[in-house]
């Protein structure tokens, strides 16, 4: 593993705590159900890091309790955890997930997308960038970039299963 | 109590449209998008304003997003800003009945985010992330000199607009601030900063005279500045010797969520706004305050959902007398929607 990484020892977490349990209200094809915290989270769980082979669950990065969904205001909050203080990869975790989410919640969501107060020295700047959404576009039309996000988002359909071995 | 009635509704735009622009004195509406392209539009009969058509697409000048779709004053020219860095100059071409693009203005390093003509349409101005705004002059055939490179916003510049007489700019960022831009003998300068918004300003308007501007910000609030002038007659200092801008009048908890936009009519002092919580407002000066360094304005009319559950980028009130109490509006959704302000008696 090269020597430059941000963090290159991070602490792996056991992805086995969460799993979603259906109940029979959501079997129940009559009955609907909305959309929750903890379903959000099965769509950016398995969302891969930048720089390991490793998932922000396993990072730690992202937990359901750190999620909020209003369903009557059509609002979504996602706290997010830098792995460290200092990452300088956090807007590119919190543009992975815009985007996720981008593709896979209705249109009538408006999300809002933070780190979590008193983790990340840059707070402030990071989180009005994630959410400045004519940022988000020109980033988006920045094939490079682009590019990093849907190798991040390659594994995000995994939905909390292991990765198979290659 | 007036309330807005939608008129039309556009279709055609394939991605998310940002401005709406109308022709200064034709029944044109010029929109920019996401799609990389200006669609024109116009209603298909002079008697009937609920049909509306598109009578010409200007593509193929950009590579990305058309973020900022600006005319000329007279008309005959219309300035394309775009996520490309580049400015496009277009021209009707009377014989042909089409625009071509006629030149394109390099210098920005990345995202430019608006484009605007000054009122005589010597000047031309132009603002990008690359945290600058520009002062082009305007020269015989489609020459354009940048006269100028400001430099002094810390962050992203959202938004430029010109004095509707004079040769002052205003341009807002996503530094929070204001900043108004005036001429010394070929040397702009920054004359004055308005600070009071506690988030990215996204956009901003002049009203009639000049004298007073309203500001649209991601911290959910409208803000009316007025300005002062050396010597007036309230005392408040103007320590360079200029005029300094002061924030009249607060507009908060009318908007849920950011302020994208925001038009002040010429034609009958109406301000409109439009936000990321999906909603249309209109606001109305309260005449009986006669207080003028302390003025009141009140929501008069909201439309919710005007693009259904999209966020609308911009608002535009038609710029003469007659149409003036048209409104265009531009969402997420791809739509522009055409709305009349009606009074009811």
């Amino acid at each position: 593993m090269s020597t430059n990484l941000i963090n290159a020892n991070p602490t792996v977490y056991n992805t086995k705590t969460f799993s979603r349990e259906e109940t029979e209200a959501e079997l129940d094809d009559d009955i609907e159900d909305p959309i929750d915290a903890d379903e959000v989270f099965d769509l950016i769980r398995s969302i891969s890091d930048p720089e390991h082979p490793l998932t922000l669950e396993q990072l730690n990065v992202t937990q359901n309790q750190h999620i909020n969904v209003n369903n009557s205001k059509n609002q979504i909050l996602i706290e997010f955890t830098p792995t460290i203080p200092h990452c300088s990869m956090a807007t590119l975790i919190g543009l992975c997930i815009r985007v996720r989410l981008l593709r896979s919640l209705p249109e009538r969501y408006k999300v809002d997308i933070r780190v979590r107060q008193g983790t990340h020295q840059s707070e402030g700047a990071v989180n009005k960038q994630l959410n400045d959404k004519e940022r988000v576009a020109a980033a988006l039309e920045n094939n490079h970039l682009l590019e990093v996000v849907n190798q991040c988002l390659a594994t995000a359909n995994l939905r909390g299963r292991e990765v198979t071995s290659h | 109590m007036p309330r807005l009635e939608l008129l039309a509704t556009l279709e055609g735009h394939q991605d998310r449209v940002w401005q709406a622009s109308w022709h200064p004195t034709k029944t044109i509406l010029a929109t920019c998008s996401g799609d990389k392209t200006v669609r024109l539009w116009t209603p298909a009969s002079h008697n009937d304003f609920t049909q509306w058509q598109c009578i010409d697409t200007l593509e193929g000048a950009h590579k990305r997003t058309v973020r900022s779709v600006a005319w000329s004053p007279t008309g005959n020219e219309m300035a394309t800003a775009s996520f490309d860095a580049t400015t496009g100059i277009w021209e009707h071409d009377a014989r042909e009945k089409d625009w071509e693009c006629v030149a394109t203005l390099e210098g920005h390093e990345n995202e430019i985010k608006s484009v605007a003509w000054s009122s005589t349409g010597a000047l031309l101005a132009t603002c990008s992330r690359d945290k600058s705004v520009w002062i082009w002059e305007v020269e015989s055939d489609n020459d354009f000199e940048c006269l100028s490179v400001l430099q002094e916003h810390t962050q992203d510049v959202k938004m430029v607009a010109w004095h509707p007489k004079q040769e002052v700019l205003a341009s807002a960022s996503y530094d929070d601030t204001i900043k108004i831009w005036k001429e010394d003998e070929d040397d702009w300068y920054c004359a004055d900063t308005l600070q009071g918004h506690s988030s990215t300003v996204w956009s901003i308007d002049f009203n009639a005279d000049g004298d007073h501007i309203v500001s649209g910000s991601d911290d959910q609030t409208l803000r009316i500045w007025k300005m002062y002038s050396p010597n007036n007659a309230e005392g408040i200092a103007t320590p360079n010797g200029e005029a300094v801008w002061k924030t009249v009048c607060t507009l908060s908890g009318m908007h849920d969520r950011c302020v994208y936009s925001v038009s002040w009519s010429k034609v009958h002092n109406h301000i409109a706004s439009a936000s990321g919580d999906n909603s249309l407002r209109i606001f109305e000066k309260d005449e009986e305050n006669l207080d003028g360094n302390a003025p009141t304005w009140s929501s008069v009319a909201t439309i919710n959902d005007a693009h259904g559950v999209h966020d609308i980028n911009c608002v535009s009130w038609f710029p003469n007398e007659t149409h003036g109490d048209w409104l265009a509006s531009v969402g997420d959704d791809g739509m522009v929607r055409i709305w009349r302000l009606v009074q009811d008696d």
